[in-house]
């Protein structure tokens, strides 16, 4: 419980990620209806199937508005004395109760087959819209709420009409009837989907240009990283979106495999959406950059000195040199109250150890990935073996304080979360490596299977965008410099490795089998280079 | 206990422990809407009781009526403290009354219009 308490802050962080990623599906289903399925004379399998994923879209929001209200509440109440009516009154219960009606509303709309309904949800939407912009950036700022807001709902419109729309469409495309309905609705998509692009995109730019203020502020400041991480994101879906493009235009020479190309790429260009609104619920969490005052924000020399190339530190300050363990005791009360701890320079020094070996080894398994890519290297492909080593060098050196290395007993010291994280991790990592072997041997052979990796990839990288390291506001940055880029690699891995194993034999397919061995390649290289010490 | 956040950069170690429940394990993520940008009295400043007039600036609009102070004073007793108008959009006002030679600490709780909820706290001595 105590934990559950402790972390609240980064759940309300996740739920407002859930809420609106559920939004755009919502609104991004009742604009496919109405501007795609229905317009296009879409099969009754392919509209029943919209008005159904819109009914699961409202209730996974009524779901999430439902948590979010309730841990923000409970948040506002654990450090005062407001009550429950009291929680009742604020800003945020108003708009989460009126957005879980819209919601409601949405959902017995799609529900009832009659024009009026179907009418109906253009109105419901928007008001669901108002709602959630209610209780946006754009309203708690003290300057230029108006035109921020208008922003704000244009930005939210062009997500549902771009990244909500696509599951509809991905799965309206493995339900029709023949290949003219499947060019009638992914031509109309593409159209709605491109206006909803530049929408989001200039709303986006209009944004940033108050948010951020100068330019500087990309790399200066923690929320500027994230509207880059958010760039990257939007660009390699407008590749694959383009792909897509083109390969809709090629629909009527050769249906069947364009058609499965188009599901497949579909399916990366979805994840890379959704991984975008994370990452928009992340920057949300942030203090705009242009509140971060100068004394926050880094400098380019601070930046140089700690991201610029060194060789990579592989000795290890002695044991004896850390600062003695205190008792177990007082570190499990600890992290139930300050979970943020403070380091000094043989610990960094520890930790950098730590990340350099780390980054030596997923290097090493990126390389052996990407030569078993050749006949005669078969044997590399046991490259996620080398993993079982990490799992043994977290074992023994994240928490140097217990055994083996420290005099505290090994099993009372699952008691502190962290070292509990670590260990399970570890375990883990040991479980995935056997498995990881066994697909890439051939022995497990299920398709679900293989597609752990990637979802790996993808939730880890999610993981990471969403996460802060310290409670100095630069080291967080710094740690965020490194980590983002990361993040970034594990996403593209994770999509490329799905494209391969998704795409039937094309060239697109071998690009993406050699990209995400480079993508590992290229997290091991940003490892080796991490540094705490200036 | 060491700073041992170099556990998750790996990029399975991340995949892995999400998998296993993100919102039990992973590190907290700054809430930062309302910032205080200034106050009075000043962070560690000292001054002159027995009333303080109390002024806090943030960095957004706070929803006033669910925002909280209270002051704890040099024997450790926690009071709480009205917040008595918002001169303008972002900035709170109060007094303290009754303050001693001490150490005192305001702590501040604001949730912004936008539903976010942040907290600080602002040390002080009395001379």
């Amino acid at each position: 419980m105590i934990w559950f308490l402790r972390d609240i802050d980064l759940l309300t962080v996740l739920l407002r990620a859930a809420t609106l990623a559920f939004e755009a599906l919502l609104m991004g289903g009742v604009a496919y209806l109405l501007a795609v399925a229905l317009p296009a004379r879409a099969s009754a399998a392919v509209e029943d199937f919209c008005r159904r994923g819109i009914r699961m879209a409202a209730l996974a929001l009524v779901a999430g508005e439902v948590a979010l209200v309730s841990a923000s509440g409970a948040l506002l109440m654990s450090g005062s004395d407001l009550t429950l009516t009291d929680v009742t009154t604020t800003n945020f219960f108003r708009a989460g109760s009126f957005a879980i009606l819209f919601a409601i509303g949405l959902w017995i709309c799609a529900r009832l087959k009659s024009s009026t309904a179907t009418v109906a949800m253009l109105p419901l939407s928007l008001l669901l819209l108002a709602a959630t912009v209610s209780i946006s950036h754009a309203t708690a700022r003290i300057d230029y709420r108006v035109p921020l807001a208008i922003l704000t709902a244009a930005h939210h419109l062009g997500t549902a009409a771009w990244v909500g729309a696509m599951p509809y469409l991905w799965i309206s495309l493995g339900r029709v009837e023949d290949v003219d309905e499947a060019r009638r609705l992914t031509e109309r998509y593409s159209r709605m989907a491109l206006l909803g692009a530049a929408t989001l995109v200039s709303a986006g730019v209009g944004m940033a240009g108050f948010y951020l203020g100068t330019w500087s502020a990309l790399y200066t400041t923690a929320s500027g990283v994230m509207v880059v991480a958010k760039i990257y994101l939007l660009l390699a879906m407008a590749v694959l979106g383009a792909g897509n493009w083109l390969l809709v235009r090629r629909l009527a020479s050769d249906p069947e495999p364009l058609l499965a190309r188009l599901r497949r790429v579909a399916e990366a260009e979805i994840c890379l959406g959704f991984l975008a609104i994370l990452t928009a619920a992340s920057l949300t969490s942030q203090a705009p950059a242009v509140d971060v005052t100068a004394q926050d924000r880094l400098t380019a020399h601070e930046i140089y000195v700690r991201m610029h190339p060194e060789p990579p530190r592989m000795t290890s300050p002695s044991l004896a040199a850390l600062a003695p363990p205190g008792s177990l005791a007082v570190a499990v009360a600890d992290s139930q109250f300050a979970p943020t701890v403070h380091s000094d320079d043989t610990d960094k020094a520890w930790s950098e150890y730590n990340h350099h070996w780390a980054g030596l080894i997923v290097l090493i398994a990126g390389l052996l990935a990407l030569l078993s890519r050749h006949r005669a290297m078969r044997w590399a492909r046991f490259w996620p073996l080398s993993f079982a080593g990490l799992a043994v060098f977290i074992l023994l050196r994240a928490d140097p304080e217990n055994w083996p290395l420290g005099p505290r007993p090994f099993w009372q010291s699952f008691a502190v979360p962290e070292i509990l994280q670590h260990r399970l991790g570890a375990l883990l990592i040991v479980v995935f490596a056997a498995f990881e072997c066994a697909v890439q041997a051939g022995k497990l052979r299920t398709r679900w299977a293989t597609y752990v990796f990637p979802a790996m990839c993808a939730l880890g990288a999610a993981t990471l965008l969403t996460h802060e390291h310290s409670a100095q506001v630069k080291e967080a940055l710094l740690a965020e410099m490194s980590h983002t880029p990361i993040a970034l690699l594990g996403v593209s891995a994770g999509c490329s490795r799905w494209l391969e194993l998704r795409l039937p034999r094309s060239r697109m397919a071998t690009i993406a089998g050699y990209l995400w061995p480079l993508c590992l390649a290229l997290v091991g290289l940003i490892l080796l280079n991490y540094r705490e010490l200036a | 206990m060491r700073r041992n956040t170099w556990i998750l950069t790996p990029l399975f170690v991340t995949a892995i422990v999400v998998a296993c429940g993100i919102a039990l394990f992973a590190p907290r993520v700054a809430l930062a809407h309302a910032v205080l940008v200034s106050s009075q009295p000043g962070a560690n400043s000292t001054v002159s009781g027995p009333e303080v007039a109390v002024l806090l600036k943030y960095s957004s609009r706070v929803d006033l009526e669910h925002s909280t102070l209270t002051l704890l004073d040099p024997d450790g007793k926690v009071e709480k403290v009205a917040i008595e108008s918002e001169p303008s959009p972002g900035l709170l006002s109060a007094k303290l009354t009754g303050l001693v030679k001490g150490a005192y600490v305001l702590r501040w709780q604001v949730l912004a219009t936008d539903g976010h909820i942040t907290r600080g706290k602002v040390p002080f001595q009395v001379k």
